[in-house]
C-alpha cells in the first residue's frame, strides 16, 4: 500500500492508532494457527464513525480489511492472506447496557468475554458461551466464529444468544439487524448469518446478548474409563436421557497425559475421563441429575467417580479443562500442538467411534493426536502434536487431517463445531458443503461485492491449507 | 542474523501455541494494547529473528525492551513457555547488533568499571565481621541508612552478619542482553564473592545469586520470620508483592505473617500474591522507557487507593521508589493520598 492510504487511515483514527512498523505488522501477520501472511497496515478503531470511514475509503480502493480480536482464531481467521488492512477492534471495548430485567446486554466488540462475566455477576448474571480462551476472547470473535465452550450442551453457542447486531457493511454504511427479544420472526434472520460468518460480511460494532442467571447450585464429578467406547456410549446415554447437564467433557488418554505433565492435575492414567458438571437454583434437582449421570457412567463401566460441590476444588478441574490445549504442547520432546483438524462435531452416539478412528489415523501418519472435547455437544477437538519444523511432518499431517475429516464426514458429521472454518479447514469444509458453497459466495458477493472483507476464507479459501500461505514456523527439509 | 542466543530457545519458542493467554494482565499490553506488546508478540518477534523472516530494527528491539520481565505470562501461560528466557535471549542477540540503549551501555560500563550500576567509587558496603554472610546489592548500598536498619533488625533479632566488599551480582547484564560480558564478570563476582550461601536484602539479588552464580541465597525476611516478635502496630495497610518476589521466588505467605505479627492489617490489593501487577520498575524500562514505567506505577497506585488503606508497603527497594514517584503523580493528578513504605521500615517501627 502507498503511504498516502496510511496518512488518510492516520487522519481518521489518529496516528497512534495506526501502525506499518515491521514489528506490528509481522505479529499480526499470525494468530493461533500454523498460516502466517503479512498486513500492510494495522488499524485500531475506537469508534462507530472510524470503521464506518475506514470501510467507506477501503471499498472505494478495494483493500482487504480483516477485523480481528485477540486473535486467537485456530484456522487462520485473521491471517490477511490478500494482505491489506487488520482492523484491531479491541479498543471498541464498552459495555453499554445490563439490563438484566430484560436477560440483555449491550456491548462493543471488543469486551473480553471475562471481563463481561465480571460486570455481570454483581446482577446475578452470566454470558454463557464461555469459550476456554474466556479470558482473553472478544464478543466479535466469537461472533465472527460462532464460539462455544464447555457450557454449549446447556446453554448453546454463540448464535443462540446474539439478539442483535449492529454491523458495518463493506460500504460503509451501519445496519441494525435482529433485536432485542429472544423471538424474532420479523424477516431474514440476519444477525445469525453475521454469526459464523468469520469477518467476510461486514464488521460487528455493537451486539446485543442474552444472558443467564447464574445458577445458584453446581456440582461436578469425574469418572474414569478403561475403554474409550465406554465413554462414548455414556455420554450418549447421558444427552438422551433427558437430564440437561451443563458440562460433559471427554480427556483421552493423550490429553490426560498432557495435563498432568504440565499442569500437574494428577488425572488417573486410564483411556479415557469423562468430567460432568450439573448447575441450577434447585439443589435436589441438581443432585438429582448429578446421581443419574453417576449411575449412568457406573452402567458403562465408570469408575473412581468422585463427586464435589467445592468451588475451590471445581475451579481446579475446570482450569485444568481450561489449559488443555496449550498444555498438549508439553505432551513429549519435540512434538508440539498445532491447530489442526481441531474440533469437528459428531453426531452423539458416534463419538467413540470417532475418537477410536483418530488414534488410528494418527498412528498410520506417525504423529499423535488428542482427542478430548466438549462431547455432550458431539464436540471433539483432536490437535496434531507434531514436529512442525520437519517438512516430512506437514506431508504427514495433510494426510491425518484429510483422512481424520473424511471420516468424519463418514459417519454426517461436520467439519467445525465452534472454531470455524477460514484457511485450515476450508478444503474440508467445501467437500463436505459442496452444495451450499455458491450460495455462500452469492451472499458474499451481494454484501461484499469489492470482496474486500477477509476475502479468500472459508468457501473462497485455497484448496490446499498448507500452500494457503507460509506456515509460521521455521520449517527446514529433512524427516 | 546470527541469533546464536535464541537458537537454544527454538524448541520452546515452537511449543508457544500462539494462544493469547498471555495477554492478560500483561502491564505493558495493559498500558499500550498492541497485540505486540504482549509476550505472545515478543515471541513472534523472537521467533522471527531466529527464522530469518526478520531482520533487526530499532522498533523490533524497542518492542524486545519494553518488558518488565515480569512474569505474569509465564504464570497465565499454559504451555509452560519460558517467555523471560527468550526475551532475554533475543535482547542479548539485538545487543550483539548493536541495539543496546545509550542508558543500558552506560549501566553495564558503570558495573564493569565500579563494580555498581552507579559509576560512583564512593559507594561501600558497611564492611564488618560477622557470622553469616550478607550481600546488600547495588540498591540498597546506595541506600546506607536502610542498610544499617536491616543490619541493626538482624543483630536485634540475634543474626550477625558479615558484611564483606562486593560488587553488583551483574543480573542488569542478564537482563539487558549482555550476556557475554557477564560470563566474563562471572568469575570477578565470585573472586571476591566467594560465599556459598547469603543473606540478602533485595529480591531480585535472591533470585540472581541463586540462578546466576548457584549460592543458596536466602532473603532477610524468610530469615527472620522465625524470629520476629508481636508487636502492636496496629496499623491497616496494603502489600504489594514484587514480581521477582512472589513470582519468581514464590515467597508470598512470609512477609504477610511478618506484618501480621507486628500487628499490621493487610488489606489485599485485586491483583496480589502470584497474581500481582508489576510496579513497572523491571526489566531495565524504568531506565529506557520511564513514560511506559510511570504509567504502570500509576496504574498499581490506584490498585492500592481502591483498597481503602493509607499505606502500601513492599519488600523491594525498586518497587519502593517507583510506587513512590507514582504516589506522588496520583496527589497531583486525583488529589489522592497513599504513602510507600518499605517493609524495613515497618519492622524497625514495630520492634522499637
Ligand atoms: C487455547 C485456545 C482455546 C480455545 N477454546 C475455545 C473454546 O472453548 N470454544 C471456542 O468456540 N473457541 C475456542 N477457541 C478459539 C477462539 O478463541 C475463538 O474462536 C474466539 O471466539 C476468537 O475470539 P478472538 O477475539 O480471538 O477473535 P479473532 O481470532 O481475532 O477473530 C475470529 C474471527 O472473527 C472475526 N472478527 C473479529 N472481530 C470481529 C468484528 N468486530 N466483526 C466481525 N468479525 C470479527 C475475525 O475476522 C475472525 O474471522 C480457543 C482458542 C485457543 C487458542
Ligand atoms: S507464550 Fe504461552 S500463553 Fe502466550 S501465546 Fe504463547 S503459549 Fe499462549
Ligand atoms: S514479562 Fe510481564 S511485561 Fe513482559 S511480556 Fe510478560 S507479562 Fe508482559
Amino acid at each position: 500500500m502507498v503511504e498516502l492510504d496510511i496518512e488518510k487511515l492516520r487522519e481518521i483514527v489518529g496516528k497512534d492508532n495506526v501502525s506499518d512498523d515491521i514489528a506490528d505488522l509481522y505479529v499480526y501477520s499470525s494468530d493461533a494457527s500454523v498460516h502466517q501472511a503479512m498486513p500492510s497496515v494495522v488499524v485500531r478503531p475506537g469508534k462507530t464513525e472510524e470503521v464506518q470511514e475506514i470501510l467507506r475509503y477501503a471499498n472505494q480502493n478495494k483493500i482487504p480489511v480483516i477485523p480481528r480480536g485477540a486473535g486467537s482464531g485456530m484456522s487462520g481467521h485473521t491471517v490477511p492472506i490478500d494482505g491489506g488492512i487488520v482492523l484491531d477492534m479491541k479498543r471498541m471495548s464498552r459495555i453499554l447496557e445490563i439490563r438484566p430485567e430484560d436477560l440483555l446486554c449491550k456491548v462493543e466488540p471488543g469486551v473480553i468475554n471475562d471481563e463481561l462475566n465480571r460486570a455481570l455477576k454483581p446482577h446475578g448474571f452470566f454470558f454463557a458461551p464461555m469459550p476456554s480462551s474466556g479470558m482473553i476472547c472478544t464478543i466479535g470473535g466469537m461472533i465472527g466464529t460462532n464460539a462455544s465452550g464447555n457450557r454449549a450442551v446447556k446453554y448453546g453457542a454463540t448464535r443462540d444468544v446474539v439478539l442483535g447486531l449492529k454491523v458495518v457493511l463493506a460500504n460503509g454504511d451501519l445496519v441494525t439487524l435482529g433485536t432485542n427479544t429472544k423471538t424474532d420472526a420479523s424477516g431474514y434472520q440476519l444477525a445469525r448469518l453475521i454469526v459464523g460468518s468469520e469477518g467476510t460480511l461486514g464488521i460487528v460494532v455493537e451486539a446485543t446478548l442474552l444472558i443467564s442467571p447464574l445458577p445458584k447450585f453446581k456440582a461436578m464429578a469425574i469418572a474414569n474409563f478403561d475403554k474409550l467406547e465406554d465413554a462414548g456410549n455414556a455420554i450418549s446415554k447421558v444427552m438422551s436421557s433427558g437430564i440437561t447437564p451443563s458440562m460433559v467433557e471427554l480427556m483421552d488418554n493423550v490429553a490426560i497425559t498432557a495435563v498432568n505433565k504440565a499442569l500437574g492435575l494428577g488425572l488417573p492414567d486410564v483411556s479415557a475421563i469423562i468430567i460432568f458438571e450439573c448447575n441450577g437454583m434447585v439443589k435436589e434437582a441438581v443432585d438429582y441429575e448429578m446421581n443419574a449421570i453417576t449411575k449412568i457412567c457406573e452402567e458403562h463401566n465408570g469408575s473412581g467417580i468422585k463427586m464435589t460441590d467445592d468451588p475451590k476444588e471445581m475451579a481446579r478441574i475446570y482450569e485444568g479443562r481450561k489449559n488443555l490445549f496449550p498444555s498438549l504442547s508439553r505432551f513429549g520432546d519435540g512434538l508440539v500442538s498445532t491447530s489442526l483438524a481441531d474440533d469437528m462435531a459428531v453426531p452423539v452416539s458416534k463419538i467413540a467411534v470417532a475418537v477410536h478412528e483418530i488414534h488410528e489415523i494418527a498412528k498410520r501418519n506417525n504423529v499423535v493426536m488428542s482427542a478430548y472435547g466438549h462431547c455432550g455437544s458431539g464436540l471433539i477437538h483432536t490437535k496434531i502434536l507434531m514436529d512442525p519444523t520437519k517438512e516430512s511432518q506437514w506431508e504427514d499431517a495433510k494426510k491425518a487431517v484429510a483422512e481424520t475429516y473424511e471420516f468424519v464426514r463418514s459417519i454426517g458429521g461436520t467439519t467445525s463445531g465452534e472454531h470455524g472454518i477460514a484457511l485450515s479447514k476450508a478444503p474440508a469444509m467445501k467437500i463436505e458443503r459442496k452444495d451450499s458453497l455458491e450460495m455462500m459466495r452469492t451472499i458474499k458477493r451481494a454484501l461484499d461485492p469489492n470482496n474486500i472483507l477477509n476475502p479468500h476464507k472459508m468457501m473462497d479459501a485455497p484448496d490446499d491449507w498448507t500452500t494457503a500461505t507460509k506456515l509460521r514456523y521455521n520449517v527446514r527439509g529433512g524427516q | 542474523m546470527d541469533a546464536k542466543n535464541l537458537k537454544k530457545f527454538e524448541k520452546e519458542m515452537n511449543t508457544c501455541i500462539r494462544c493469547a493467554y498471555c495477554f492478560e494482565e500483561c502491564p505493558v499490553i495493559e498500558q499500550k494494547g498492541w497485540d505486540t506488546d504482549g509476550a505472545r508478540g515478543k515471541v513472534a518477534l523472537s521467533y522471527g529473528l531466529l527464522s530469518g523472516d526478520l531482520e533487526p530494527t530499532q522498533s523490533i528491539a524497542d518492542k524486545l525492551f519494553q518488558c518488565t520481565l515480569c512474569r505474569n505470562c509465564e504464570s497465565k501461560c499454559p504451555s509452560g513457555v519460558e517467555v523471560c528466557d527468550i526475551i532475554t535471549s533475543a535482547r542479548a542477540d539485538l545487543v550483539e547488533k548493536g541495539y543496546a540503549s545509550d542508558i543500558h551501555n552506560t549501566v553495564i560500563k558503570n558495573i564493569k568499571e565500579t563494580g555498581n550500576i552507579y559509576g560512583d567509587t564512593e559507594v561501600m558496603a558497611p564492611l564488618q565481621e560477622g557470622e553469616v554472610p550478607l550481600f546488600v546489592g547495588c540498591q540498597y548500598l546506595s541506600r546506607p541508612n536502610k542498610t544499617k536498619k536491616y543490619i541493626k533488625i538482624l543483630e536485634k533479632l540475634g543474626i550477625n552478619v558479615k558484611v564483606g566488599r562486593e560488587i553488583c551480582c551483574g543480573f542488569p547484564m542478564e537482563v539487558l542482553g549482555f550476556k557475554e560480558d557477564f560470563e566474563e564478570y562471572k568469575s570477578r563476582f565470585t573472586e571476591l564473592y566467594p560465599h556459598q550461601t547469603a543473606i540478602t536484602f533485595c529480591p531480585t539479588c535472591t533470585v540472581f545469586l541463586k540462578e546466576g552464580h548457584e549460592i543458596d541465597a536466602k532473603h532477610v525476611l524468610q530469615v527472620i520470620l522465625e524470629k520476629i516478635p508481636e508487636g502492636n502496630l496496629g496499623m491497616k495497610a496494603t502489600f504489594h508483592d514484587p514480581c521477582d518476589f512472589s513470582r519468581t521466588l514464590k515467597i508470598i505467605d512470609e512477609p504477610r505473617q511478618i506484618l501480621k505479627k507486628l500487628g499490621v492489617e493487610i488489606v489485599e490489593m485485586k491483583n496480589n500474591k502470584g497474581n500481582s501487577s508489576c510496579c513497572g520498575g523491571g526489566g531495565g524500562i524504568l531506565m529506557s522507557d520511564s513514560k511506559l514505567s510511570d504509567d504502570i506505577a500509576l496504574a498499581r497506585i490506584r490498585q492500592a487507593i481502591d483498597t481503602g488503606a493509607d499505606t502500601l508497603i513492599t519488600t523491594c527497594p525498586t518497587c519502593e521508589t517507583v510506587l513512590k514517584k507514582a504516589a506522588t503523580q496520583i496527589k497531583e493528578l486525583e488529589g489522592k493520598d497513599i504513602v510507600v513504605r518499605n517493609i524495613e521500615d515497618i519492622i524497625w517501627k514495630g520492634l522499637a
